[in-house]
């Protein structure tokens, strides 16, 4: 039963009604025992009496000797000088930050007894308002990585004493025939900075800033067109009208925690308010974005310039010469216009001659002071290219290299050059793991890490973030800052980091003004800044005349290289969270691919899976799967950036050797560095490759579980499609919940934006354990919430047809609905294939919804009354509750729920080597939760709405004597979101967020009409979009 | 609404009580079969074999004494024998009188019973905490810097509170600090475990619950040496639950609860009415 016309579906092959799939779906956990495996040949295998009886009285005395085990004794060491604020069994919850993306990111470090194990969003910091986006939450693991350098190393060996690191750089230093280079990435604390300059100063050393991901064209642009070479603050949330051409603004570009938060503000619509910003996206490949856009556009990556000179020539009355379907362009121009001063554009592009045509067209719409910010600028990159090619060229006869946490070996376009040019310099490196740079280094000194640090940073200007150590060293290191100064011939006490914190607390007062416990007890200080003029004096002309001669029409594709939301630019790429984590576009976990549309890869005949061999512009990748991305840009192929690493590692898993190197094909010339190849070639060398993919895992049979209506719809009804509501009979007395708490949760799904925080957040709150790619691809994820992404062709006639390339059937076909079956649903969108028609052009462009899915806490649970020993059953305060110690694994209850939320737990992940993720080590564990059982095998688990959480926010309201209040008790989910879309609370509290949600005409529950009467609330999304969504 | 199951006291009187029934009916129905008997004999009809005389009387002759004896016996073993080994299975694990040696032989009887220390001075987060904690070593040094009992060891520290010294790097005859000694936890032996799937907190019984010390872990002030006073099993923390009661007067978070009481004239609620039996109040 459906009450829209929108049909949803998951992934191609759940469309074309794959065999394979479809079985999937309905055997939730279908893998066969693998006796084959255990026994080897079945052919020759015979069995008899005799086997039976030696096994059966193997396994006899076995468990017989097992049982004998005695109960191991167990010890408690108390402190020698317990730390006045120290409780064990307590959190302590300290402000810092985390070393993702920009460096210094306010976070606040959850500590259980001197460990951190949870980073969440500093509240009070306009940059993360309370939310760290995935990658930043999953950073928290590389303070616990195996691969981390433990003690420094001089000349290949080990040493204790930090003298000897000093002894042997002062050697080198005073040794050196040639130039000494720092080589870093931006540095935005002010500390280093300093240290920096100090070594400079002694040793006449050069300072190289090495970025793997460059923003110099927007820099250069602002240099250009307003004198400031700096990135400015964009404000999502102060603008109406928002294009973006292929800047992956929720995803991985400039600050995505931060826009993800200020975007989601004016993405809800109220009745009071009812109105919210309308947001096109302009780009090639599918991006976290562009799924969230109102209006999506592919156009292929080398065209985006041409169509923002004709948008700024639209705007400037002149008439572009290119247009989208529809004259979709000259509708956004006239939007735009008509929303001056409440509008933006942005553009992910680095093409400088790019950014001044949005600088332009920005200026146009007086964007500048309102949705621009100049003087709160973002730190985040200092990147100058030329610079860096000319240290690379001169290299080879440098003196000496110190590495400051920079890997340019790996990520800059020409590594390998750079690594020859180093082989005869000696290097001396920071990092904490040995990487692709720093793998001939003669001294390895390695750093703290982020949270094991005092520092002090500015990430935006005016803004300046404190660090304070949340654990005492893992290993032994020392602060660059302190190993920099050292060199420099200062005396610098030693011991635990006390000249850091001495050198920041001093900035703090000194320079800042600021009293330095209060900076760090709330994690940042700010200060006002100076108001940034903006006259525009670009040259457009200069500019369009540019990317007119940087395009070339080709018979080769577009390669557009991207960062992945967990991945990002390779920084992550030791982190089985960020692995585990299925991208939020294409739900591929693990592997890296090369993305085509659907036109392109039929028209070559190539398949899903495929490999190819990707080569142009003197790089070439020999082998990666090909993957059928809906939504992808005809002509254009897109691979993740960040695969490839050639870490040292100990570890046997699925993190070694994962993907290729792309950073190879990225181009650099005097005008930047460019994340776009053209006239590339694709060559198909082999098949067959199986994707880790979780797009059709736990899928819900085609039922009702979306809704979604257009915002004029909304204004008119703002129940549209909620207007039916179900009358359900009810097998059970029901029983009165009305008394003390009762649980619920609510997810905005015109909030969400499908980014995955959530995910990872859930994934090391409640110590779910990390799978592996080979039982991702039998479907055994663990994840307790997932997001599952549909795609929905666009139905609307008179606005895409024209937009759409191909032939548009679908339509007619949807008005027919006679099917019954869902295969038959399904095959029917896929009119195209059917008909013989192979321009597939409805896939150059979907919509998409991302649904959050987590157990559903029914009050009428399926899974409670199929469970023969009683190891799920329902609480009075309406959770679902699961427990482990009871549980034999007869997967009933897995079977037997319908949003296909229960996760078995195959293994015992915790003690098999074959896992070799941070659970099999000591030093990773460190970071599990102590107050959340580890689960063993053979049982299933599942969402348990956080249920220590609850229990800590009741027990302390207790020990407080006062009442519980609204968002005491939070769900790790709801803390991460960086839009606030998940709200978690007591429904039977009047003045909670949750009871008003539940008062929400918008709210709907999933699958209501199968009586389970959940405790989960989804929010009807609502489109910016013109057109009705057809009624049956 | 966890399951409402049939408490095991009222399971087991239900069983008596059909065994009892049968017994009677068993009875009444050979009392009247006997009467009938013996009202036909007095009328002279010849009495017909019954059942047992035709069919199982004459087989039961020609059976064996000792194959008999030695099945019954067998039958009784089996069962016994399966109904042990069930009991068995139920104490895996169960440590009660559990008593290892420490590493310094701490008198409770000295601390908690002669002095009346109160528990919470050492055991500090206890009211606080989901652990009641072993005292860090500083906290004995509290009073041990000057209680120094060298009274019964002719005038020489005792030699259980030297280990204390050591571990500290503490000078006794100085009664000053070493700063250059090694300094070493002491490792205590845990006599109270649960099993990682049982959650417990401390301050939920001391602090809310205001259950002393002494119930759960026995008469510490008395013990020379502690061990395990209860089973810690499940059915052990069900069986308080089920009894105590919640003192909702004066705590402000049960204010609902305490209007609703008085609403329905009550004036007791245990924890287990309030959901003090539900799964996930222990078990995440």
């Amino acid at each position: 039963m459906s009450n829209s016309e929108n049909k949803y579906w998951r992934g191609i092959e759940e469309l074309e009604a794959n065999p394979a799939t479809l079985e999937n779906i309905s055997n939730e956990f279908s893998d066969k025992l693998p006796m084959e495996e255990i026994l080897g040949d079945t052919e020759e295998l015979s069995s008899n009496r005799r086997d039976f009886l030696k096994f059966f009285g193997f396994s006899v005395s076995a468990v017989a000797l097992a049982a004998c085990n005695k109960t191991p004794v167990k010890y408690a060491m108390p402190y020698i000088n317990k730390p006045e604020e120290v409780t064990p069994g307590h959190a302590l919850y300290y402000a810092t930050t985390c070393g993702v993306y920009n460096e210094g990111f306010p976070v606040m470090a959850k500590v259980r007894e001197g460990r951190p194990i949870k980073l969440d969003g500093n509240p009070e910091s306009p940059l993360s308002q309370g939310a760290v986006n995935a990658a930043g939450q999953a950073s928290i693991l590389s303070l616990y990585d195996t691969n981390r350098i433990p003690h420094p190393i001089v000349d290949g060996s080990e040493v204790e004493d930090w003298a000897e690191v000093d002894k042997k750089v002062d050697g080198i230093l005073k040794g050196a025939s040639g130039d000494v280079y720092i080589v870093s990435r931006t540095v935005t604390s002010p500390v280093l900075q300093a240290s920096i300059q100090k070594f400079m100063d002694t040793h006449n050393a050069k300072h190289v800033i090495y970025d793997p991901i460059s923003y110099s064209g927007i820099r250069g642009a602002n240099k250009e067109s307003f004198g400031a070479d700096v990135i400015p603050s964009y404000n999502f949330d102060k603008a109406d009208v928002i294009v973006s051409f292929g800047a992956d603004f929720l995803g991985t570009w400039i600050s995505p925690t931060r826009f993800t938060a200020d975007y989601s503000k004016n993405r809800v619509p109220t009745p009071e308010n009812p109105d919210m910003s309308k947001h096109y996206q302009i780009e090639s490949l599918l991006s976290l974005t562009g799924t969230n856009a109102d209006y999506r556009y592919s156009i292929p990556a080398s065209k985006q310039g041409k169509y923002l000179v004709s948008l700024y020539n639209m705007l400037s009355g002149a008439g572009g010469d290119l247009e989208l379907p529809g004259n979709a362009l000259k509708q956004i121009a006239s939007e735009l216009l008509a929303a001056k001063g409440k509008a933006l554009v942005v553009s992910g592009s680095n093409d400088k001659s790019e950014q001044v045509i949005v600088n332009a067209i920005n200026d146009l719409l007086g964007s500048y002071g309102s949705t621009i910010n100049f003087s709160a600028s973002m730190n985040i990159s200092h990147f100058d290219e030329a610079a860096f090619d000319s240290f690379v060229n001169n290299a080879g006869k440098a003196g000496a290299i110190v590495l400051l946490d920079a890997n340019p070996v790996y990520s800059y376009h020409n590594g390998a050059k750079l690594a020859e040019a180093m082989k005869n310099v000696p290097v001396i490196t920071t990092a904490m793991v040995v990487d692709e740079s720093s793998n001939g280094a003669v001294v390895h000194a390695p750093n703290n890490h982020t949270l094991e640090s005092w520092d002090v940073y500015q990430p935006m200007n005016g803004h300046y973030v404190t660090s304070q150590p949340v654990i005492s060293k893992v290993f032994n290191t020392r602060s660059a800052a302190e190993s920099l100064r050292t060199w420099a011939g200062e005396k610098v006490a030693m011991g635990e980091d006390q000249a850091s914190h001495q050198w920041v607390a001093d900035y703090l007062t000194n320079d800042l003004g600021a009293d330095a416990n209060k900076a760090f007890h709330d994690g940042f200080v700010e200060k006002s800044t100076e108001r940034v003029s903006s006259s525009f004096a670009g040259s457009i002309s200069a500019a369009s005349s540019s990317i007119a001669s940087s395009y070339t029409e080709s018979a080769g594709f577009d390669l557009a290289l991207y960062q992945k939301v967990g991945v990002l630019d390779g920084s992550s790429a030791l982190n089985p969270w960020c692995h585990e984590l299925p991208d939020p576009v294409t739900k591929v976990t693990y592997d890296n691919y090369v993305s085509i549309s659907r036109h392109d890869a039929e028209t070559n005949g190539w398949e899903q899976g495929d490999i190819v061999k990707v080569s142009g512009n003197g790089a070439e990748i020999d082998a990666l799967p090909l993957l059928i991305q809906p939504g992808q840009a005809r002509g254009v192929v897109g691979i993740a950036l960040g695969y490839g690493r050639s870490v040292q590692t100990n570890a046997d898993n699925d993190l070694v050797d994962l993907g290729k190197n792309a950073y190879t094909f990225v181009q650099s010339s005097s005008s930047g560095t460019s994340y776009l190849a053209q006239n590339v070639t694709i060559e198909k060398v082999d098949s067959g490759y199986e994707f880790a993919q979780t797009q059709t895992h736990h899928m819900i049979e085609g039922r009702d579980y979306l809704r979604e209506a257009t915002i004029d719809e909304y204004k008119k009804d703002n129940a549209v499609r909620n207007e039916h509501k179900f009358e359900t009979v009810s097998l059970w007395s029901d029983y009165d919940y009305s008394k003390g708490h009762h649980w619920a949760m609510a997810i905005d799904m015109n909030a969400c934006t499908g980014c995955g925080s959530c995910v990872v957040s859930c994934h090391i709150e409640n110590n779910v354990p990390v799978v592996g790619r080979k039982e991702v691809r039998r479907r055994r994820d663990m994840h307790w919430l997932r997001i599952d992404r549909y795609y929905s062709f666009q139905t609307d006639a008179d606005e895409t047809a024209s937009v759409r390339v191909g032939p548009s059937n679908v339509d007619q076909e949807f008005k027919k609905g006679e099917w019954s079956t869902m295969e038959n649903e399904l095959a029917g969108l896929d009119k195209n294939s059917a008909s013989g028609d192979e321009d597939y052009g409805h896939y150059d462009n979907v919509k998409v919804v991302h649904q959050p899915v987590m157990c559903q806490h029914c009050d009428h649970a399926p899974c409670e009354t199929v469970c023969p020993v009683l190891a799920t059953t329902h609480s009075s305060e309406g959770l679902n509750q699961m427990t482990y110690n009871r549980c034999i694994g007869t997967k009933y209850c897995g079977n037997n729920c319908p949003y296909k939320v229960r996760r078995f737990n195959w293994f015992r992940y915790n003690k098999n080597s074959k896992f070799d993720y941070h659970f099999n080590n000591e030093l990773g564990r460190m970071v599990l939760n102590p107050d959340v059982t580890v689960r063993s095998r053979g049982v299933m688990e599942k969402c348990s709405f956080c249920v220590q959480n609850i229990q800590m926010a009741k027990l302390n309201a207790k020990i407080e004597n006062r009442k519980l209040e609204d968002g005491d008790a939070q769900t790790a989910c709801a803390k991460a979101c960086p839009s606030n879309a998940i709200v978690f609370g007591d429904r039977n509290d009047p003045n909670s967020r949750i009871a008003k949600m539940y008062k929400n005409d918008r709210s709907y529950k999933m699958l209501e009409e199968v009586g389970t009467d959940p405790s989960v609330l989804y929010l009807t999304k609502i489109r910016n979009r013109k057109e009705e969504v057809q009624h049956s | 609404m966890s399951g409402s199951f049939y408490s095991n006291s009222t399971f087991v009187a239900i069983v008596i009580l059909a065994i009892v029934l049968l017994l009677i009916a068993a009875l009444m129905v050979y009392v009247l079969r006997h009467i009938t008997s013996i009202l036909k004999d007095k009328s002279g009809a010849e009495v017909e074999p019954g059942f047992f005389e035709r069919n199982i009387k004459p087989k039961m002759d020609s059976w064996n004494p000792t194959i008999v004896t030695l099945l019954v016996i067998g039958l009784l073993v089996v069962v016994g024998a399966g109904y042990g080994s069930a009991y068995m299975a139920t104490e895996i694990g169960v440590q009660q009188g559990y008593s290892p040696d420490q590493p310094i032989n701490f008198p409770h009887t000295k601390h908690a019973g002669a002095m009346g220390i109160d528990c919470q001075y050492c055991h500090t987060t206890a009211g606080k905490s989901k652990h009641a904690s072993i005292p860090s070593a500083n906290t004995c040094m509290n009073c041990h810097k000057g209680a120094q009992l060298r009274d019964n060891y002719g005038g020489k520290v005792s030699p259980e509170l030297m280990k204390l010294y050591e571990s500290v790097g503490f000078d006794p005859e100085t009664s000053t600090y070493d700063p250059d000694a090694e300094t070493y936890p002491l490792k205590w032996v845990r006599i109270h475990n649960l099993p990682d799937l049982a959650y417990f907190n401390h301050s939920q019984h001391v602090t809310v619950g205001n259950v002393e010390c002494q119930t759960c872990h026995g008469p510490i002030e008395e013990m020379e040496k502690v061990e395990q006073f209860s089973t810690l099993q499940m059915g052990w923390c069900v069986n308080c639950h089920r009894q105590r009661g919640i003192d909702v007067k004066n705590n402000k978070y049960y204010e609902d609860v305490h209007k609703e009481m008085k609403a329905n004239k009550e004036h007791y609620v245990t924890v287990a009415q309030n959901g003090g039996l539900e799964c996930s109040k222990c078990h995440y």
